[in-house]
């Protein structure tokens, strides 16, 4: 799927929003879409996903199945959890049977079983991102579009984004998301898509794959430790407080 | 695009905004047959021509249910803007037949129309008459209702605006002696024809109104749509 020179305001005179987009992800590729606040990452996202249409130049090559997980899901319909991706499944072409397998895996995966009956309205956000994330997974994504996928998740959640992600490229799908947390250090070897005052500069993945590996240390010896990781060339993320200890 | 349309009326009936419409439509049905009997035809003539602004304010109310994002997850999951669109249209159809069925009903509950003389027949030719100057209103009222829906209008000001606007010039437009009936859908000539009586050249030359004036509304609503997600 490619973008070609790309334009997109969202009225007749208004700033344009995107201006020259060219860019590309190749079946099986992984794009993090970086960014400020207000850059424009989730209009890009969507251009990608085909809710909007460019003002100027073209999207082509958009594969048949789209998976978006937009930045905030929309909780305030009248659905329970299973009878909305029941619903979704069923636009995406799945007979019954089909809808209710998948819906039963995601909701098994997600975490979302004490959830089935409940109504999305009165669900907490995180578990409103988890039908989120659901609905765009029931029928194996060509493409998945995750705006921000890991606000307001739990953390066992946040653990399973990666793998997902990875588990679509594998199968030859190609992924985005955007993130300003940067948890996107959890997709080592992922292209990097920078938005800026309208423009986009594209950086292919880094050649040496990168981990995250979590170290616990004394807390006497942390400055230490952390010396000595960087002295070793590694890149200390962030050091934290560990939990439950 | 027909699971779509299902979960659009689930979501009408289910958050209960079909609730409003059906009362402005029981309302206006009882004044206009609480002044006595009338004669079925031209009763349904006049029952078509208020229930036009109750059918678009019911498509409105239908469309506006769906979140934004919703709205747009549905294209995305569709894969399609057309048939998310379309959807939306069936929809409210769908929702506006339900309406017409109880426009229809409602003068032979309560007793307000005449039955015709000739028997059940007659009144059996009646209602069908009255079935169709109904489904007259109906597509100019989907497509007006669709044009002054959150999705195009942005505001509820505007969304407002375009619907009472359109109601009263489809009045004010319509009536004899106007210098631009092809401009709004044929609802007060399709009136005149039921109470006044016309030929089948009359009757056909307003479906072709109502069906061309339908078609380019629902055209318009679907290109303000297509970058209006």
């Amino acid at each position: 799927m490619h973008l070609d020179d790309v334009w997109l305001r969202y009225r007749r005179g208004g700033p344009w929003v995107l201006q020259g987009v060219t860019a590309r992800v190749d079946p099986g590729g992984i794009v993090v879409v970086l960014g400020r606040n207000g850059a424009g990452k989730s209009t890009l996202l969507q251009l990608i996903a085909g809710v909007l249409r460019p003002t100027r130049g073209r999207v082509n090559d958009r594969p048949a199945v789209v998976g978006w997980v937009p930045e905030r899901f929309p909780a305030d319909q009248p659905h329970s959890v299973t009878g909305y991706l029941r619903a979704m499944a069923a636009m995406r072409g799945l007979g019954s049977a089909a809808a209710t397998r998948a819906v039963d895996e995601w909701v098994h995966r997600l975490g979302l079983g004490g959830f089935r009956d409940v109504k999305l309205p009165e669900l907490s956000k995180g578990t409103a991102q988890k039908v989120g994330l659901a609905q765009a997974m029931l029928a194996p994504p060509d493409l998945l579009i995750l705006d921000e996928p890991w606000e307001g998740l739990d953390a066992a959640t946040r653990d399973l984004v990666p793998e997902i992600v990875l588990e679509v490229a594998a199968r030859g799908g190609s992924v985005l998301v955007s993130d300003h947390r940067g948890e996107t250090v959890r997709l080592p070897g992922a292209a990097t898509w920078t938005v800026a005052d309208g423009t986009l500069t594209t950086a292919a993945p880094e050649t040496g794959q990168r981990c995250v590996v979590e170290v616990a240390v004394d807390a006497a010896d942390l400055a230490g430790a952390v010396a000595r990781l960087r002295e070793q060339g590694h890149h200390v993320l962030r050091v934290r407080e560990e939990v439950g200890s | 695009m027909i699971a779509l349309t299902r979960m659009r009326l689930h979501g009408f009936v289910r958050t209960g905004r079909a609730v409003a419409p059906l009362i402005a439509a029981l309302a206006v049905l009882s004044i206009l047959y609480g002044g006595g009997q009338a004669e079925t035809v031209e009763a349904y003539g006049v029952s078509a021509l208020v229930a036009f602004p109750v059918l678009a304010w019911q498509t409105k109310i239908l469309l506006d249910v769906e979140p934004d994002v919703q709205r747009r997850l549905a294209r995305v999951t569709l894969g399609s803007a057309a048939r998310e669109i379309a959807a939306g249209l069936l929809a409210a159809a769908t929702a506006g037949l339900g309406t017409i069925a109880v426009a229809l009903a409602v003068p032979w509950v309560f007793g307000g129309v005449k039955g015709d003389a000739s028997g059940v027949k007659g009144d059996a030719v009646s209602i069908l008459i009255g079935l169709a100057v109904h489904l007259l209103a109906l597509g100019p009222a989907v497509a007006l209702g669709a044009l002054s829906s959150r999705a195009v209008t942005r505001t509820a000001g505007m969304g407002a605006a375009v619907l009472v606007t359109g109601s009263v010039l489809a009045i004010v437009l319509g009536l004899q002696g106007s210098p631009a009936p092809w401009l709004v859908p044929p609802l007060m000539a399709a009136t005149r024809l039921t109470t006044s009586g016309g030929t089948t050249r009359t009757a056909l030359t307003l479906i072709a109104h109502a069906t061309l004036w339908t078609a380019a509304a629902a055209f318009a609503y679907a290109r303000l749509r297509r970058n209006r997600a």
